[in-house]
């Protein structure tokens, strides 16, 4: 029969072994850059061109120059070989903004004979190496809550950094992303086990969603959740609370867990549909770096739709 | 019970395993711990509803597993007994345990001591009384104590070596039985009749009657007697008494070593002879014989110097006989005696022969036709008889004419000639031998035939004194015991013409016969063949115990009990005079368990109202012990299988286990503090302490060993020392400069303080003036040409040296290199390889350029060999020896102008110093590979073809 346990949740969060695990995977990886279709009409630097003249680094056109506008804008070069003043313009340039929620309940600790390693650990690598991937591409990227939107070269250390000081205050980590109301056209990626009640989750998800953000949701799951794998007298003791519950049995409780398993699921996706989030299912028996490729393209062709990783 | 040799010590508990099925049953309904596992969905089903909540039952095997521990709980509890003892019964009087301890007990003594150990076991269970007397202790009082004590008295019981003489003890056993109320007996008979066994047992079945208890077992003991060294081989008599099986006897020298090895075979007889062949070199080295597989002392025969070969002396009246060796008169008996005796012979024209073999120590002395008038050597000869020597003399011409009485017999004088002309008889023939005669036996060819002999004068006692005679009844060899010694007389001559009996194949039996007759005691060293020749009585020796035999028939060292034994000591071994070596380690007196005739019987039992008992191998076995650990075991696997059933094994492993095994890891040499490998890591720690000179290196050593740099020898004279040391600098930086070497800031060392090893190459001015250093620098100064480091000696007294005399200078150095290994010096040829290693040089100049530079001579160019550019040797030399102060030439201001001035002088001198210590460098860092360089166009150009 399959043994588990359940693991710190904050150990992994200081463990610089996993912004090491998340920069191998990430750099595996090309840049990873956010679809451009729906950008936000921000004044923040990026690498999205808009195909309008505004501010960023690339000629875009030269136009004439109207009086009234600021003569330190003319291109004198431009204007020297003709009769008129021109005025250099630049392509419009912007970034996104993307929030990253990583779960650090204790339940994240879990982690199965059948398992590689315990979620949380997946989940940091994979938030994290998305982190890098991302502002490789030029965007920016935020802990939801926890610090500000950042483009900085060592964002994996930076966000690290946040989150082992988060990890080490004493308090109860909670299995929801943080009530935070994201601003518009911005982007939310939510890494957690989501076993949680789909009423409270919808709750939070319309707090975050409530401006306009959308997001993309990564569902880590241990084989030994989903396949229930239990035979003879157990006793299953809950993580994040004392509820426990003893199987004569537990072969013949599989049936019913995974029926059970399902609905829950399809509860929790169709709520994140709802509020335009996208739902991947990783399994910890599978390489990170799936999961990986699998975000990188939801993140490039955007929209909500689900699927498994 | 049922069959089985097991019993029960409390046969009531068993009952207990009447509760087995309680047990079972209430294991059955107690399910094992579940296991307890973290589950984070566990809230999904939470709500669901209970279905089936039976918890698993304790699966089968665990059930199994914990019903056998407690039968075998009750099991052990009852007291099971292996093999229980056939002697347990009996009442509480005292019990007599009578052992045969005789060499015949000794095959069987592991089961014959724990057969009464287990009786006295069982006496004690009773709370009987134990009293115990082995028959060789004899007539000792018996008193009976508890049953531990006498255990202990028989485990520390031992057999003896010899046959138990039970006449002894049984006045011990009378007073037991008249002491005690409600005595027992059990007596472990050897089997053998030997030492009264049958009255002994009659006696104890008197005196005890029905309490009597005799047990013995299926063993039949076999024994070795009276060995003989004979022509054929060395035999010796194989005994035994009952069935006992065909067998192997071994031959063993002083050392143990198996010399050979001889089937026997019984055969429907109860004796029967093994024969040893072996030359008799070898035979001679047998000092001991054994029955393979036969642990005792009876199956073991020592052999000693009375079953040697025999020293023989030929001494013959003829002379200057050797240019025909058949009708030399020593030929025959030479050749008869040869293979069974050691021959001595004179040299020819020795003064006295006699004296001479006789102070070498002969056993037999054979002289032929020779007369001994009194004298010296008559003397000499009557004490040799005296003290068991053998003389055998042969008849002749000048025995016949001359009056000797060295005869065994008087002599008429004149010879009888048989089938001469004058004769009217034909040859005579022999008769057969007397059955007192030690000639007895021999088979006489019938072609042996005597035509002329001396005559013995007819007297009383003839008849008694004659070994072998003619048909006609005439005395042929007569023979008369002297002293300890043998007189033999044949009236025939060694050679053939008188009779053909040398040439016949009974002359070399008859001699044999008589070399194992002539004894041993002759064998004196010549002192005291002087001694006793001087008429001085010799003392009867007696000789002290010095290898005794145990019961088993090994060797040990003489128990306090043994006693000398005389030099004559004939007869059984006894406890006094137990069997062994006795006397010096060479000449060295063997004593035997079982005297030469010895036969073995078994004991006849028959009528004897006793109950008798076997023993057997099969020894009672307390089987409590092992079924208690049985079930603590079983036990342990039980908790294991719990542990492993409620989920707990695996965490447990993971921890403890690496635990455990560490802890084991670290025990396990403390275990077995003989491993080797542990006695390897105690050397290895040891080691450090071993070799004091692993001290840490200092920071000078450690800059040394990081950059390569020259050294100078600090002598103590300050202007000497800055004069080497700014000359290096300037060398140091022209090589920078030049060369692709840039050696590091030159250095100053001491040799007895420095480690020198750093430095490829060391100069040394001398200064006379300065005292030699210590034997520790020259040590360390020899250590480092040996490893291969240079030392340039720079004596600086070019301008001063004279052709034949010695400088100063030079004197110190020879004196600093005397205890130094230096090899063959020679100034530097024109073709060395130092002179091309960098620059192309002629010698080596300094302040001045006059001044010889010696260094290691160079294997001398082959004759026929082209002449070559450039010559080397295999390595570089360990030693230059220059006298033109190249320090000083090498010396420089800040601007490269020289600092002192220079003879003859300019500018071009100092160039040429400084390309010499170019040179001298590259030489000691890169040795012949410029002088191979000049090859490279051969090579090449083999390489194109």
């Amino acid at each position: 029969m399959v043994d588990a346990r359940l693991i710190e949740t904050s150990d992994s969060a200081h463990a610089p072994a996993c912004r090491q695990v998340a920069l191998d995977l990430a750099r595996r990886l090309p840049a990873a850059l956010v679809a451009a279709k729906d950008l936000a009409a921000s004044l923040m630097h990026g690498v999205h061109g808009r195909r309008r003249a505004g501010v960023g680094e690339t000629f875009w056109q030269f136009r004439h120059f109207t009086s009234g506008e600021a003569a330190q804008t003319i291109d004198w070069r431009r204007s020297a070989r003709g009769d008129g003043l021109f005025v250099r313009e630049r392509e419009w340039e912007a970034a996104h903004t993307l929030w990253l929620w990583m779960d650090l309940s204790p339940s994240m600790g879990f982690v199965s004979d059948l398992a590689r390693e315990p979620k949380v650990d997946r989940a940091l690598a994979l938030g994290l190496a998305a982190a890098d991937l991302l502002v490789r591409g030029g965007e920016r990227v935020g802990l939801l809550g926890l610090s500000r939107a950042l483009a900085a070269r060592d964002i994996v250390d930076r966000l690290g950094e946040v989150l082992a000081v988060e990890a080490s205050r004493d308090v109860e980590r909670a299995e929801l992303p943080p009530a935070v109301a994201l601003g518009p056209r911005n982007r939310a990626i939510l890494i957690g086990d989501f076993l949680i009640e789909p009423k409270l989750f919808a709750e939070r998800l319309s707090t975050i969603a409530a401006r306009g953000a959308s997001g993309h949701m990564v569902m880590i799951a241990d084989p030994v959740e989903e396949t229930f794998p239990f035979a003879g007298h157990v006793e299953l003791v809950d993580s994040d609370s004392p509820a426990t519950l003893r199987l004569g049995r537990a072969e013949s409780w599989r049936a019913d867990y995974e029926q059970r398993l399902a609905r829950h699921r399809a509860d929790i996706f169709d709520v994140a549909r709802a509020h335009g989030i996208s739902v991947l299912v990783h399994r910890t028996d599978r390489p990170a770096s799936e999961a990986l490729i699998a975000l990188r393209a939801r993140l490039e062709e955007g929209g909500a739709t689900g699927g498994r990783a | 019970m049922m069959g089985l040799p097991l019993a029960f010590a409390a046969p009531l508990a068993l009952l207990g395993l009447l509760s087995l099925p309680v047990i079972w049953l209430l294991i059955r309904v107690t399910p094992p711990r579940p296991k307890r596992l973290p589950f984070p969905p566990l809230k999904i089903i939470l709500d669901s509803e209970r279905k089936d909540e039976t918890p698993a039952r304790t699966p089968w095997w665990l059930l199994a597993l914990r019903l056998a521990v407690a039968a075998i709980v009750c099991l052990a509890f009852a007291g099971p007994i292996w093999n229980p003892p056939a002697a347990s019964s009996g009442g509480a009087g005292p019990l007599l345990i009578v052992l045969d301890d005789g060499w015949a007990a000794a095959p069987t003594w592991e089961s014959r001591a724990a057969f009464a150990i287990s009786a006295a076991e069982s006496a004690g269970r009773r709370g009987a009384p134990v009293a115990v007397l082995a028959v060789s202790e004899g007539a000792r009082e018996i008193t009976p104590t508890d049953s531990a004590r006498a255990i202990d008295v028989l485990r520390a019981k031992q057999p003896q070596p010899i046959e138990p003489p039970r006449a002894a003890a049984l006045q011990a056993i009378e007073a037991f039985a008249a002491r005690n109320k409600d005595p027992r007996v059990l007596w472990l008979a050897d089997g053998l009749e030997q030492g009264g066994a049958r009255a002994f047992a009659e006696r104890l079945a008197a005196l005890f009657g029905s309490s009597l208890e005799i047990a013995t077992d299926a063993h039949r003991p076999r024994g070795l007697a009276g060995p003989r060294n004979e022509a054929q081989g060395l035999i010796v008599r194989v005994v035994r008494a009952g069935a006992a099986p065909d067998g192997i006897v071994r031959a063993l020298d002083l050392k143990g070593l198996t010399l050979a090895e001889a089937p026997f075979a019984f055969g429907a007889s109860d004796e029967t002879e093994a024969k040893i062949d072996l030359p008799v070199e070898l035979r001679n080295e047998v000092a001991r014989l054994d029955i393979r597989g036969e642990r005792s002392a009876g199956a073991v025969a020592l052999l000693d110097d009375r079953w040697k070969r025999r020293r023989v002396g030929i001494v013959s009246g003829a002379s200057a006989d050797v240019a025909q060796p058949l009708l030399a008169p020593n030929y025959y008996v030479s050749r008869a005696l040869a293979p069974y005796a050691d021959l001595r012979r004179t040299r020819p024209g020795a003064t006295d022969p006699i004296g001479a073999l006789l102070a070498d120590g002969v056993d037999m002395l054979v002289v032929s036709d020779m007369a001994i008038p009194p004298g010296e050597t008559h003397d000499k000869l009557q004490k040799f008889i005296e003290n068991g020597g053998a003389l055998v003399r042969f008849a002749g011409t000048r025995l016949a004419g001359a009056h000797d009485d060295l005869t065994p017999v008087r002599l008429r004088r004149t010879g009888r000639v048989l089938g001469g002309a004058l004769s009217w008889e034909k040859p005579k023939k022999l008769a057969a031998f007397d059955e007192k005669s030690p000639f007895y036996g021999l088979r006489i060819p019938d072609d042996v035939t005597i035509s002329r002999q001396v005559l013995a004068e007819p007297e009383p006692g003839l008849a008694a004194r004659t070994w072998a005679q003619l048909a006609d009844q005439t005395p042929l060899v007569t023979a008369e015991k002297r002293g300890k010694g043998l007189l033999v007389l044949f009236h025939i001559t060694a050679d053939t013409t008188w009779s053909n009996l040398p040439i016949s194949g009974l002359f070399p039996d008859m001699l044999r016969k008589l070399t194992t007759l002539a004894g041993s005691s002759a064998a004196i060293a010549p002192e005291e063949q002087d001694v006793a020749a001087s008429g001085e009585p010799r003392k009867i020796e007696t000789l002290a115990p010095q290898r005794m035999l145990d019961g088993f028939g090994g060797f040990i060292a003489p128990p306090a009990t043994a006693r000398a034994i005389s030099a004559d000591f004939q007869g059984p071994a006894s406890l006094d005079h137990p069997p062994g070596f006795y006397g010096p380690a060479d000449s060295a007196v063997a004593v035997n368990a079982l005297e030469p005739e010895a036969k073995l019987a078994a004991v006849d039992l028959a009528g004897i109202s006793a109950r008798r008992l076997e023993i057997d191998n099969a020894r009672a076995i307390d089987l409590r012990a092992p079924l208690m650990a049985a079930a603590f075991l079983l036990l342990v696997v039980d908790a294991l299988a719990s542990l492993w059933l409620s989920g707990g094994l695996p965490r447990f492993a993971a921890r403890k286990a690496s635990a455990a095994i560490l802890a084991f890891a670290v025990m396990a040499p403390a275990m077995f503090e003989d491993a080797p490998r542990f006695v390897v890591v105690a050397q290895a720690q040891q080691n450090p302490q071993a070799k004091p000179s692993t001290k840490p290196p200092t920071k000078r050593d450690m800059d040394a060993a990081l950059s390569t740099r020259l050294a100078y020898v600090v002598t103590g004279d300050a202007r000497v020392d800055e004069t080497s040391r700014a000359g290096l600098v300037s060398l140091t930086q022209t090589l920078a400069q030049r060369t692709a070497l840039t050696p590091g800031e030159p250095v100053g060392v001491d040799p007895a303080r420095d480690e020198l090893a750093f430095y490829p190459l060391i100069y040394w001015p001398v200064v006379a003036a300065q005292p030699q250093p210590s034997a520790l620098a020259r040590q360390k100064i020899a250590a480092y040409m040996k490893q291969g480091g240079t030392v340039v000696f720079d004596t600086r007294d070019a301008l001063t040296a004279r052709a034949g005399a010695t400088t100063p200078e030079g004197e110190w150095l020879r004196k600093l290199l005397e205890g130094v290994d230096v090899p063959e010096l020679e100034p530097t040829p024109r073709d060395h390889v130092i002179t091309k290693t960098f620059y192309l040089i002629d010698h080596f100049v300094g302040r001045t350029a006059n001044g010889q530079t010696w260094i290691e001579a160079l294997p001398p160019e082959p004759a026929n060999g082209e002449a070559r550019p450039a010559r080397s040797g295999d390595s570089v030399s360990p030693i230059v020896i220059v006298s033109n102060d190249l320090a000083a030439g090498w010396a420089g201001d800040r601007y490269g102008e020289p600092l002192y001035p220079l003879t003859p002088g300019g500018q071009r001198q100092r160039e040429m110093a400084l390309r010499g210590g170019v040179n001298l460098l590259m030489y000691t860092l890169t040795g012949n590979y410029k002088a191979d360089q000049v090859h490279v166009r051969d090579l090449l150009n083999r390489l194109g073809h």
